[in-house]
């Protein structure tokens, strides 16, 4: 499995990572400086082309109607917050309650799944290797197991347990599912880089497992954790099947299923429909361009040698 | 082999971290490999939610899976899906990042502002693309103002228009993933590697094929495996910008899954489409990533 490989990669290139830059500036410098504007061009109008959905989405909820059928690509030169006000003002809060529930969810998943992931992959990555492998690969197939497959059985597990359709039910399939194995394969590359030394030299001193992986482990591991935190952050939050059907509809929408339920179902205008969807994507932009490095760092670090 | 003694006080000294850890394990086990073994049973069976009971029907389903037309056309159109768009993906993935493969601050925005088709929902990628494809939609109007086509183009109305917008809509999400993926193995690229090429007489495309696509080689690698799971899997975009229509053209296999377990009710049958793709995607993971492996070995 290609993903079991990857964070492993990085965890043992990673020292050598602050000797790139210095190359870097040199290869922009000395690159054909003539063609240099020409290229600029062309890399600004390609990226424009290639985001013009998310342009026309962002101009356009802050357009009326009218100027919006009249030149949808144009910018807002009377810019109105009108359609902003109307999704907000809508009489099923469904940007209000979508945020706050889908909230809920990525918090405490998340939040569980950090410890979860992080301790599993301590004890995992200190065992021998034959049985480290197998249940690391075993680990791996949840990543590619099409999450279709596992549906109807765990809205049965889920009913036997009591906890179908409901918030913590979700929450604690989110807690078991892929987004477990994605959490130990970055914790593992990281905790495999290490040294043995520094666990046994804690152990010398007396301390226990717990108290070894929470004061010692966790505070080196941290880039994995930031990395695990912001996708699993940004997957939970954008996932739609699952708080569609183990949720169900009655219990309140997530802001995916939200959108899905009001929006799928009516006739809008457009003004209301861009203004819905920039208010439902702007938590996970904004995030993104908050943590932009470490989304490039957990990128980095998952997909090169 | 440790002491009785030693290994005693290790046991409950590490209780603390053995039992969150073995509480993962177990939350793993109970939603990942049970419902896995449950499908498999399942598929042998009729079972429905509204009638009480079920019988083992044998290989029943799977007989019935090989005549069914629907199911048939969903694999056709999920396989051609992943090839066309996992293809398009790289390919506009690599040229963008080469493109974006510069130091200056311009560049480094374009970079950030080239990621942000993955970070949106598919849910939200679906509506805002619905709006843009539609009949009365931001695209034919802005065609038909510009004349190039006299009436509006049914882009998800035509059978097979509305299977290249999902194309498209697909290969845009996952370009935004795979430029960063390659733009994070072209910074590893030593310059010196192309000075000595260009020393060496080797022109532009010499150079783009014996020194950028072989060192980027375990990113394609990568790339795309995760760019083929990505389409097995797929759902959401398709639910919203055309559930599957018009006549199930744009239907994937997942979405097959979805509709016979919840609106016709069949979860034997359902379970078993689901082994289905369930093998379909290890066998696409492994043969895929197995032959790009050997791939970046020969290069």
């Amino acid at each position: 499995m290609t993903v079991q490989h990857a964070p492993a990669r990085t965890a043992t290139r990673r020292p050598s990572r602050p000797g790139r830059p210095a190359t870097a500036p040199g290869r922009s410098g000395r690159y054909r400086a003539l063609r240099s504007p020409v290229r600029l061009t062309a890399a600004v109008v390609v990226v424009l082309l290639f985001v013009s959905p998310i342009y026309l989405t962002i101009v356009n909820a802050f357009k009326t109607e009218d100027a919006i059928v009249a030149n949808p690509a144009a910018p807002p030169v009377h810019p109105t917050l009108g359609n902003l006000a109307t999704a907000l003002g809508r009489p099923d809060q469904l940007i209000q309650l979508g945020l706050r529930n889908s909230l809920i969810v990525v918090v405490c998943s998340v939040l569980l799944l950090i410890p979860l992931g992080s301790a599993f992959s301590f004890w995992i990555s200190r065992r021998r290797t034959r049985p480290r492998a197998v249940i690391l690969a075993v680990l791996a197939a949840g990543l590619m197991i099409p999450p279709q497959v596992v549906l109807l059985p765990t809205i049965r597990i889920l009913t036997f347990l009591g906890l179908d359709h409901s918030y913590p039910g979700l929450i604690l399939s989110n807690l078991g599912g892929g987004y477990f194995s994605f959490a130990v394969f970055v914790y593992v590359g990281f905790m495999r880089a290490v040294p043995d030394e520094v666990v046994e030299a804690a152990r010398l001193d007396g301390a226990g497992g717990l108290r070894i992986w929470w004061t010692i482990i966790m505070p080196l591991v941290r880039p994995a954790t930031a990395t695990v935190a912001i996708f699993l952050s940004l997957w939970i939050w954008n996932d739609f099947l699952n708080p569609q059907f183990i949720l169900g509809p009655l219990q309140g929408q997530t802001i995916t299923t939200g959108l899905y339920l009001s929006v799928g179902q009516y006739q809008m205008d457009y003004g209301q429909l861009f203004g819905i969807m920039f208010l439902a994507g702007i938590i996970p932009v904004a995030g993104y361009l908050l943590m932009q490095k470490q989304f490039a760092a957990g990128l980095t670090a998952g997909s090169t040698k | 082999m440790k002491p009785l003694s030693t290994w005693f006080r290790d046991a409950s000294r590490d209780l603390g971290l053995r039992l969150i850890a073995a509480f993962g394990l177990l939350l793993y086990t109970v939603f990942i490999i049970v419902p896995v073994l449950m499908s498999l049973r399942s598929s042998f069976t009729d079972e429905n939610p509204l009638k009480s009971g079920s019988t083992w029907i044998g290989t029943d389903n799977y007989t019935e899976m090989l005549h069914d037309p629907q199911l048939r056309a969903s694999v056709l159109f999920t396989l051609a899906l992943a090839v066309g768009v996992t293809g398009v993906a790289n390919v506009a993935g690599l040229l963008l990042a080469m493109l974006l493969n510069r130091t200056r601050l311009t560049y480094r925005v374009l970079r950030t502002v080239a990621f942000l088709p993955q970070v949106v929902s598919g849910v939200i990628v679906g509506f805002v693309w619905k709006a843009i494809f539609t009949q009365n939609g931001l695209l034919n109007e802005t065609l038909t103002r510009l004349h190039v086509t006299d009436q509006p183009v049914d882009w998800l109305g035509n059978p097979h228009l509305a299977q290249l917008s999902v194309g498209v809509v697909v290969a845009w999400v996952l370009s935004g993933f795979t430029t960063v993926v390659y733009l994070a193995a072209l910074q590893n690229i030593p310059q010196e590697l192309y000075d000595a090429g260009s020393i060496d007489g080797a022109g532009a495309s010499q150079r783009f094929r014996m020194i950028t696509l072989r060192m980027v080689a375990p990113a394609t690698t990568i790339s795309v495996t995760i760019s083929l799971i990505t389409v097995l899997k797929l759902y959401d975009i398709i639910q919203v910008l055309t559930s599957g229509g018009p006549a199930n053209a744009t239907q994937s296999t997942a979405q097959y899954i979805v509709k016979t377990a919840f609106t016709t009710n069949r979860f034997g049958y359902a379970s078993a489409v689901a082994m289905f793709l369930l093998a379909l995607s290890a066998v696409i993971a492994l043969s895929v990533t197995s032959v790009l492996r050997r791939r970046e070995v020969d290069l």
